[in-house]
């Protein structure tokens, strides 16, 4: 299982475009598939993947102890608790930035690899050490980014700096995509993004309340089986990820239906 | 003769070419000639990434060496390496039987221009002493800049500079010119604000210390100066 096992970084140089969403998300849909999955929390200064999964209080050991082999890696993972195929592995506390070095992401990386067969990383944000150990560790990647000029530009800078790290393939997943700001030309549109960037893109998310709720709940929405507009989106990336052929949406015609329609009726100033 | 001393801490040391043979095997055993002191190393064509320039620098620390300069004719050696921080020149070859790097070679290839394929994304930059020739686009936020004049066989929408060395001749011409900025010798420019005519090369020229924008103009461009 080891040589097989996909080893995928998630970044997008600006903060709260949605990593660590997307890699939650993803986690859950992919175990839910029936993949063995681990969740890794490169944001060692910053970390909150743990909070997303619901699993803060769970933690009893982190990266740092298996690193200084006070405990074993199976001690240090987190099950969660709904999807058994699931794991978090925690990053260490803030203080380990100092001595955290790319040899030693590589060394956790390389004991995931021999029990699951999907490992996420969910990346900080930037281009300095904690980015550098992430890609360090990593095979391919997948970038976020919003439909917003800046999001798009430091994307673009890490896209550079991960072709010069020899990190293939890479892809995009375009986050918060807001159908109606785009059909009014209000925001960049996917083939602005994509024309920029010149990746293939992965997927895209459709902005959506839920998202917000479920962060707060620690219950990442591909977990339960509602029907959010969101939650469908990242289950197709997961399902995108693992080989299958699904379309991507076609922003300009979400949101055709009747209550769509009404929607925006009730939106627009027409009075 | 492949090695040089020219003072006492400073030594250059050339890769060999053969594409087959390996860099490690060769860089080790030219680092096992020389003494001390600092390291100029020219790649000569090989494509190095930063992976591989990280394990250039940490096989040249494990000998006990510093890396001062990396020397290559690859432009994708030369991003990596600047991305890394190292200090980074260009090397262009005289003829074919030339090994050694010197002077005069060096001004011969300015007239020879520097060929770069690929997309220049945010945060990376190329320089060339001559003349520059892409193939590929420029994003925002990349800065190309050339002593010679700017070629861009697709869309430069960073920086340009052409004429770096103050060379008021220098053009820039792109397949869609839509810079952030345009730089000819001393001048600046932004960039224009509306969208250009689909499928219309543009090319930028200082007249009369003011940079100009017009359809290219082919006559104009291989002109003498």
């Amino acid at each position: 299982m080891a040589s097989n096992t996909r080893i995928i970084l998630i970044c997008s140089g600006k903060g709260g475009v949605g990593k660590t969403t997307l890699t939650a998300n993803l986690g859950v849909a992919l175990a839910k598939q029936g993949v063995r999955t681990v969740v890794l929390d490169a944001d060692f200064g910053l970390r909150n993947l743990d909070l997303l999964l619901g699993l803060e209080n769970r933690i009893v050991y982190t990266a740092q102890e298996v690193l200084e082999e006070t405990c074993r890696l199976d001690q240090a993972l987190v099950k969660h608790k709904q999807e058994p195929n699931l794991a978090l592995l925690p990053a260490g506390n803030p203080r380990m930035l100092d001595w955290l070095k790319p040899d030693d992401m590589q060394r956790i990386v390389t004991m995931l690899t021999k029990e699951f067969s999907y490992v996420l990383i969910d990346c900080p944000a930037g281009v300095e050490d904690g980015f550098k150990n992430a890609v360090a560790a990593s095979k391919e990647a997948i970038i976020v980014t919003n439909p917003e000029v800046s999001a798009v530009r430091d994307a673009d800078r890490v896209i550079g700096l991960l072709n010069t790290n020899g990190i293939k393939p890479v892809q995009l997943v375009l986050n918060r995509v807001r159908p109606q700001m785009i059909a009014n030309q209000e925001m960049l549109s996917v083939d602005d993004v994509t024309d920029i960037l010149a990746l293939p893109l992965l997927g895209l998310v459709l902005e959506d309340q839920q998202v917000i709720v479920s962060t707060n709940r620690g219950e990442p929405l591909t977990l339960s089986d509602n029907n959010s507009p969101a939650s469908h989106c990242y289950s197709n990336i997961a399902r995108r990820l693992q080989g299958e052929q699904i379309p991507l949406i076609d922003p300009s015609k979400e949101g055709s239906g009747l209550r769509n329609k009404f929607m925006r009726l009730m939106q627009t100033k027409i009075f | 003769m492949e090695k040089h001393k020219t003072q006492t801490d400073k030594n250059f040391l050339n890769l060999p070419y053969l594409k087959n043979s390996d860099w490690r095997e060769a860089l080790k055993l030219k680092l096992s000639d020389i003494k001390s002191g600092g390291v100029e190393l020219n790649c000569k064509d090989w494509y190095f990434n930063c992976r591989d320039l990280k394990e250039v620098i940490s096989i040249i620390q494990r000998s006990g060496f510093k890396l001062l300069l990396i020397e290559s004719n690859i432009p994708t050696t030369i991003v990596s390496a600047s991305a890394l921080g190292i200090k980074a020149d260009l090397y262009i070859e005289a003829g074919e039987n030339t090994q050694t790097t010197n002077i005069n070679s060096k001004l011969d290839s300015l007239s020879k221009p520097l060929f770069h394929q690929g997309i220049l994304r945010s945060g990376e930059n190329i320089e060339a002493d001559g003349d520059l020739f892409l193939h590929g686009d420029v994003n925002p936020g990349a800065k190309v800049s050339a002593g010679g004049n700017i070629m861009v066989w697709g869309r430069l929408l960073g920086i340009a500079h052409a004429g770096k060395g103050g060379e008021e001749n220098a053009k820039i011409a792109a397949l869609q010119l839509r810079p952030l900025q345009l730089r000819i010798a001393n001048q600046v420019a932004r960039g224009p604000q509306e969208e250009p005519e689909a499928g219309l090369a543009e090319e930028a020229f200082l007249d009369r210390q003011q940079i100009v924008i017009r359809p290219v103009q082919i006559k104009s461009f291989y002109k003498t100066n």
